[in-house]
Order: C-alpha cells, then sequence, then structure tokens
C-alpha cells in the first residue's frame, strides 16, 4: 500500500460550475520524490490542498472519491491532526512565517501541537540542521533573503515530523541559486530521512535531476506520468503546454538528426557522460572548422542613444543604499535585461526612469534632455513601467475601464481612449474580457490586462519588472513572442529578471547587477559566460551555457546558450568526424 | 505614516531590550499616569527629559526621532488649538501663563509618543506575547495582535508598491482640489484591501498547516522568568511611581516657568 492512495478524486469549489479535480486516481510510495507539473489552472494547487485536509476542512464545496494519506482518511481528520502526517509548504514565504525569529517559528507548530519544551527543542534543532539554517537561528525573520525564507518555511513544517512533503511552487519567488539550494534540501531530505516529497514546480529545469517520478496535470486530471527521462520525451507531455527540461529537448533534437545518446540525461555531468564518445572521436581537430565567429555579431548595430544615466547613487532612507554610482547608457529599440539576485538594486534603478525616485547623486537625461524637471505623470508617458504584481494596480469593476484608467489620467479625447483600449485588448489577446471583472481572471490573465493597461497609451520605453514570476511554460512563450512583437515597433524594451532560462531565449544587452553597481555589461553570450561576475551576481547560467562552458576544455565554442544552436553545433560535429 | 515608525520592533541587545516586558509596561504605564496628573510645564518637562537617557542606552534614538517627527504635526495642532481656544474664551487675551499651559498639554503628548516608542521599539512582540498570555489573554486575540504588529511593515511596503504602480499610470494624488484628492485615493485602497483579503486567506491556509488550534494546551517555546535584574527594575519603577504621588499630593505646588504677564 501506498503512503498516498487517491482514488476518483472529484473535486468543486463553492460557487463554481466546473469541477478543479476531474477523477484523479494516483498512489505515492513512500520515499518517492515527485515532481507535479502542468500549466496554470490544471487543478495542481487544488490537488495538494486534498492531500491535508484544506479540502473539505477549510474549503468546502463538493468532494467525491477518497483520500487516503498515510492511512488517515482525509475526510476524518482534521488539518491540524494531518499536519503531522503531511507537511504542505506554499509559493509565498511571506505569507507562511509568523514569529519574528527563526527560531520561534520553527516552535509555532510545535506550539500549537502542545509538545513539551524538551522535546520542541530536539524537533526545532533537527529541523534547522536537516534544512541548513542553523546558523539563523537567532535571526529575525525579516531579515532573511527569499531563499532563507523559503528554507525556514520548510524547517517549521518539518519540525512536526511529517512523513510527507507537499511544496506548491516554493522557488517562484527565489533567484536560481535560491531555487536550487532548496531542491538540494527537499533531495537530502528525501534520501536521508526518507520523506516522502512532493514538489509542484514549473522550474523543470532544475528539479528534474533531482525526482524519480513525473506526474503532469492537466484540465483537472492526470495527462502522463513515469520517470522523467520518460515523461519529458512523450509528444503528450510537450502537447500539455508543460516546461521540458532542456537539456531533454537537446538530447531529443539530437536523437532525430542520427546522435546515439543511450541514456536521457538529465545533469550537465550525465550529458557530457552521454555525448563523451562523439566528442573523443572529433577532438580537437575541430576546434578551427567549428568556431563560428561569435565575437563578430555582438553590439556592432546599435542605434542612437535614448536614455543615459550618469553617476547615479541612492540610498533608502532606512539607510540601505541601493545603488552606487551607477552609468549606464540605454539605445533606442534596444532590448536590455536587467538581472542580479533579490536587493542588487535592480528594480531602484527603473524606478528612476519615470522619477518615482530621483537621484540623490547623479543625473539621467531622456533624449539629452535632463528629466529632473519632469514629473512622473509627465515621464510615465515616455516610459511605462509594469509592475511585477498586478494585484497592485487592478482596482476597476471591468477591464475596460482599467485600461482607460491612464488614458483618463492623460487627458487623451474620448474617441482616442475608446481607441486605443480595443488596440491594445486586441494586441494581448483580451477582448472577450473587456466587460468582466479583472479580479476573476487567472494570474497569468491578470498580468496581461496590467501590461494591456500600460501598453495603451504607447510609450517608447517598456520597463517590466520581474514579468515571468508565476507564469507557466505556455504563458511564458507567449510573453516572448509578445516582446518580439514590440521589439519589431520599434520599442524599447527593459525587463528586470533572474530568470536565466527566459533570458538565454529572448537573447537580450544583459546589464549585470549586484550590491548596487553595475558589474557586468554585454551580449547575453558575453555576460552568461562571465563566470566571475555572474557569480559575483549569485545568477546561475542557463544548463546549455552550463553544459558548452564545460565542453570548451575539448575546445568547442563555450558561450553557446540556446537549444537549437547547442543542437546544430554538436550535429555538425557529428558529420564533421563522419 | 511616520508616527508608526515608534512601533516597529528592531533588534537589540542594550539592558532595555532585556528586562522582563511585564516590568517594562509598568513602567510605561507610571510614565502614563503621571503624566496625567501633572498639568505644569516644569514636572512634564522633567518627565520629558528623563526618558531621554533610557532612549540612548537602548540606542533608538533614530528611530525616536522619528516618531518625534511624525507626531510634530499633531504637537503643533494641540499647541495652536489650547493656545486659540483660551484666547476667545478668556475674552480675546493671552498671558504668559496661558502659554505655559498649552505648552505643558503639548509637552504631554511628547511624553505619552515616547514612553510608547521606549516600549515597543525595546520589546519584541514575540515576548509581548508571552507577557498577554501570562495575563490570560485568549491566545485567538493575542495570536491576532502580534499578526498585525508583524505586518505592518509588510502592509506599508505593499502600500508603497500600490503608490508606485498607480502614479506609473498617470495618478497624480497631489492635484486638483480637496474632494478630487480624497477621490484619487481608491485607486490606492481598493488593490490594498484586496490583497489584504488574499493574504489572510493565505494566512489562515498556512496556519492550519502549522496544526494551529489542534490543542488548547498550547505549550511554549519561551518562558517569561523574572530575574534579579527585573527585580531591581521592578524596585526602580515602583519607588518612581511613589516619589511622582509624592511630588504631586505631599510637595508643594510648582510655579510658574515663564514670567508673569500678559502677551496680546
Amino acid at each position: 500500500m501506498g503512503i498516498i492512495e487517491v482514488e476518483g478524486l472529484r473535486y468543486t469549489y463553492p460557487n463554481v460550475e466546473s469541477p478543479a479535480l476531474k477523477g484523479v486516481d494516483l498512489t505515492i510510495d513512500e520515499g518517492e520524490f515527485i515532481l507535479l507539473t502542468g500549466p496554470s489552472g490544471c487543478g495542481k494547487t487544488t490537488f495538494s490542498r486534498c492531500l491535508n485536509g484544506l479540502i473539505p476542512h477549510f474549503y468546502s464545496g463538493d468532494l467525491e472519491g477518497s483520500v487516503i494519506v498515510n492511512g488517515l482518511d482525509v475526510r476524518e481528520h482534521a488539518t491540524s491532526e494531518l499536519a503531522q502526517n503531511v507537511g504542505l509548504i506554499f509559493q509565498n514565504p511571506d505569507n507562511q512565517i509568523f514569529a519574528l525569529t527563526v527560531e520561534k517559528d520553527v516552535a509555532f507548530g510545535l506550539e500549537n501541537l502542545g509538545i513539551p519544551k524538551e522535546q520542541m527543542i530536539e524537533d526545532i534543532d533537527w529541523a534547522l540542521d536537516a534544512t541548513g539554517i542553523d546558523h539563523l537561528r537567532n535571526r529575525g525573520t525579516h531579515e532573511l533573503s527569499g531563499g532563507q525564507k523559503q528554507r525556514l518555511a520548510i524547517a517549521s513544517i518539518l519540525a512536526m515530523r511529517p512523513r510527507i512533503l507537499v511544496l506548491d511552487e516554493p522557488t517562484s519567488f527565489l533567484d536560481p541559486i535560491g531555487a536550487e539550494r532548496t531542491f538540494k534540501v527537499l533531495d537530502a531530505l528525501n534520501r536521508d530521512h526518507r520523506i516522502t516529497v512532493i514538489l509542484i514546480e514549473h522550474r523543470v529545469d532544475l528539479a528534474a535531476k533531482y525526482v524519480d517520478k513525473v506526474v503532469v496535470f492537466g484540465d483537472g486530471l492526470i495527462m502522463n506520468m513515469g520517470s522523467p527521462e520518460d515523461v519529458f520525451l512523450r509528444e503528450e507531455t510537450r502537447l500539455a503546454g508543460v516546461g521540458i527540461p532542456k537539456l531533454v529537448e537537446l538530447t531529443r533534437k539530437l536523437r532525430i538528426r542520427g546522435v546515439s545518446i543511450p541514456e536521457t540525461p538529465l545533469s550537465p555531468e550525465a550529458f557530457i557522460q552521454q555525448i563523451n564518445p562523439l566528442i573523443q572521436k572529433a577532438g580537437a581537430q575541430f576546434e578551427k572548422t567549428l568556431h563560428p565567429d561569435l565575437e563578430g555579431f555582438a553590439g556592432e548595430h546599435r542605434s542612437s542613444p535614448l536614455i543615459r544615466v550618469e553617476g547615479l547613487s541612492f540610498a533608502y532612507p532606512s539607510g540601505v543604499q541601493a545603488l552606487r554610482d551607477v552609468s549606464l547608457t540605454i539605445h533606442k529599440s534596444e532590448f536590455l535585461a536587467i538581472m542580479g539576485e533579490n536587493g542588487a538594486g535592480k528594480t531602484t534603478l527603473v524606478k528612476h526612469l519615470n522619477g518615482l525616485l530621483r537621484p540623490q547623486a547623479g543625473r539621467i537625461t531622456y533624449e539629452d534632455a535632463d528629466i529632473a524637471d519632469l514629473s512622473v505623470a509627465a515621464l510615465a508617458r515616455k516610459v511605462g513601467l509594469v509592475f511585477q504584481n498586478p494585484d497592485d494596480q487592478l482596482f476597476s469593476e471591468n477591464v475596460e475601464s482599467e485600461i482607460s484608467f491612464a488614458l483618463d489620467n492623460f487627458g487623451f479625447e474620448k474617441e482616442v481612449v475608446e481607441k486605443r483600449v480595443g488596440w491594445s485588448l486586441n494586441l494581448l489577446d483580451i477582448e472577450k474580457y473587456r466587460k468582466s471583472s479583472p479580479f476573476i481572471l487567472s494570474g497569468g490573465e491578470r498580468k496581461r490586462v496590467a501590461l494591456a493597461s500600460v501598453l495603451a497609451w504607447d510609450p517608447d520605453v517598456v520597463v517590466l519588472d520581474e514579468p515571468t514570476i508565476g507564469q507557466d511554460y505556455r504563458q511564458k512563450e507567449r510573453l516572448r513572442h509578445f516582446l518580439e512583437q514590440l521589439r519589431t515597433q520599434g520599442k524599447t524594451i527593459i525587463i528586470v529578471t533572474h530568470d536565466v532560462e527566459f533570458v538565454a531565449e529572448c537573447e537580450p544587452r544583459i546589464v549585470l547587477m549586484a550590491e548596487g553597481e553595475i558589474i557586468g555589461d554585454g551580449t547575453t553570450k558575453e555576460i552568461m559566460t562571465d563566470v566571475e561576475a555572474m557569480e559575483r551576481a549569485s545568477v546561475a547560467p542557463p544548463m546549455i551555457t552550463k553544459v558548452f562552458s564545460k565542453l570548451s576544455e575539448y575546445g568547442l565554442p563555450g558561450g553557446v546558450v540556446d537549444v537549437d544552436e547547442a543542437a546544430s553545433l554538436l550535429i555538425r560535429l557529428k558529420e564533421g568526424s563522419g | 505614516m511616520s508616527l508608526l515608525e515608534g512601533l516597529r520592533f528592531t533588534r537589540g541587545d542594550s539592558p532595555i531590550h532585556e528586562i522582563d516586558p511585564r516590568v517594562k509596561f509598568l513602567f510605561t504605564m507610571v510614565i502614563f499616569v503621571s503624566a496625567i496628573l501633572f498639568t505644569q510645564l516644569l514636572p512634564l518637562l522633567f518627565i520629558l527629559l528623563i526618558q531621554v537617557p533610557l532612549v540612548l542606552i537602548a540606542k533608538i534614538q533614530r528611530e525616536w526621532a522619528q516618531s518625534l517627527r511624525g507626531g510634530l504635526f499633531l504637537a503643533v495642532i494641540i499647541l495652536v488649538t489650547n493656545l486659540l481656544s483660551i484666547y476667545f474664551f478668556s475674552g480675546r487675551t493671552l498671558t504668559t501663563e496661558n502659554l505655559e499651559y498649552a505648552l505643558a498639554i503639548t509637552v504631554r503628548f511628547l511624553v505619552l509618543i515616547t514612553s510608547f516608542s521606549l516600549f515597543f521599539l525595546t520589546t519584541s512582540p514575540d515576548k509581548l506575547s508571552l507577557a498577554l498570555d501570562k495575563a490570560r489573554i485568549p491566545f485567538e486575540f493575542n495570536f491576532a495582535f502580534i499578526t498585525a504588529i508583524r505586518f505592518v511593515p509588510v502592509l506599508a511596503d505593499e502600500a508603497q508598491s500600490i503608490i508606485d504602480a498607480q502614479r506609473s499610470r498617470g495618478l497624480e494624488l497631489d492635484k486638483g482640489s480637496f474632494f478630487m484628492r480624497i477621490r484619487k485615493y481608491i485607486p490606492i485602497l481598493l488593490p490594498l484591501i484586496i490583497n489584504s483579503i488574499r493574504r489572510s486567506l493565505e494566512l489562515a491556509e498556512a496556519m492550519e498547516s502549522r496544526a494551529f488550534g489542534a490543542t488548547s494546551d498550547r505549550t511554549n517555546l519561551y518562558e517569561l522568568r523574572m530575574r534579579g535584574k527585573d527585580y531591581a527594575a521592578l524596585v526602580v519603577v515602583l519607588l518612581a511611581l511613589a516619589s511622582v504621588l509624592y511630588v504631586r499630593y505631599v510637595f508643594p505646588p510648582f510655579g510658574q516657568l515663564l514670567p508673569p504677564g500678559t502677551l496680546i
């Protein structure tokens, strides 16, 4: 018998017509590490709520079928009772931390269970040690980084000694290094303590190598499941709109062209091992013929400067020095990505571009005119800023008036407003929601409404702060195509992000920031292969680049960021070696 | 908003931070009572100044100054309304005695800000929760109170993000007539309220997952225990209370600081 037995699970939320789960059958054995993936709105989160009894105890609604966890029927046991068997960890670490110090937060669940003090200290010691945050024990919870907060959330659940951990997109708000650490902690818990882990995640590239089994959800049903090597190669998985690990994608492309890769690799090391015969055979003799002229294309076709930032410094009233002597020139029609870990000063920098923040030292010019005298409203006409969380701006009764809000503020004529609203609704493919309330839309749709509400006034520069957070594979693809489309219209685009895989696909100019300074500025290839700068900025290179920086030892070019380029290089290598 | 800065606990390791929250609370109450008992400028100034060394020992002068600055506007209103009402009620004259009285009432306000800052800035909500627990406040209320304190900075950050987002969409908060300006706060208040509701749902889910309410016999990781230092502090506080009462009821009343005379 499995540690989790789900049979014929159907569930409908109260006041909703269509069911969120439409008949799920799943058995999970003790000690398994499961990756649960699927597009947004497919029922993953609903499923996780069923596992610890939030459904049906916290959310009423209509539940059919059975869910047995560690021998307990979730219908008959309260969530507080199930908490000692299955621990649920959520996306936003801020909303699951209750105390002001790390130690006290880990204690919260134990105190609720009425565990005596001596036992409590033992449990806390163990949980802090198992998650590797023992050194943070006496820190204030507000001082922690995002990654540390998420590990604290895991520790706090772990202290109650559950046999099963369920994590609902735990790394959405984390930079790649924070995400990788979180996965390593889960891996160790799974292997050393035989804790069953169910990880709901869009970040398949980093997670794939740790898991035993992948379960793909789609539209309230399990579409597909099996080993990661299997599932990610299947056609159904691709059609379900799920992200495929880049290495699996590369493997598939190479196999089609007859490159022999016996086992599907999930880590750079495994990949290199698999194609080792090919590299050995080809050897360094192909070094000359294979080297494409990478340098020739980079950064030559820049147009005239649009925004100049000169010697910008800024400190918040709290005393945090967010920017130190930053200088940067942004050209017309350029596509720029500002990268760096959380707190590096990325958002502070872009808030200066439309005047939300004013330089404490240095100056900023737009088309050679100092912006110091312009109001935010005047600057916003030129530089449109789209914030990370659409919920920080949506307030209108319907999508239409949400989009006309800014246009009215700027004093456009009535006919122009109408035309612009229609235009931007079409641009983002949300015309069908024109009269809907923005609050009933899904997260991805709300994000598009927020974007439409800014694009409506047709600013020359579009700045997007963390546009990919919480977005699934399809939404990211859609965003990427959309940004391409804006580029062809001559817009200058700036994205602030730590999503390296997304950046690798867009190949913009990258500005790398760390501790309020710019520490790298160049093409995607130049920056992604600058190991030292990337490390200082705590940005991990994309999977493909990791592989090729190792392959460069064999005489292959190191600066490869994209799957197609990688595939064509390796295929040429094969054909060259006969 | 900056008045609230004075309520935001910052971690520190001064002797003031170490004192048992119950003793500290008693001290705050003694200050509160004495500020109410006296109406003359001299004793009120004395009560204000006597707290300054404590602020310095606790190393919270920056935060204290911030909350004083936040309270400045209210202090000016208190001063002006007092002066105006006295001026009109006493037949359009103003003596130095009247001025001193208005100043005393204003200083009383500053005394209260200082004493509350001193308490909240040096008492971690975790410890405060323990004190409330000892006072047999039901845990649900206790928890709600502590959570409210914990989320003040989170809410302030969120309000800032919302203001930034709406200003980026051309909202100009400081333009237009008074009533138009009030209307302009709708795009800020609505997202704030909706986000808070969303957050409270998420918090509730997380609480459930941490076995909230599993047993009525809740245990506590920390315990409040009065140590030697705390008893010493308690004695000092009680002596202070006794001397306040002595000075107020036995000692002859204080004279006026300003020379007698008529201003207007």
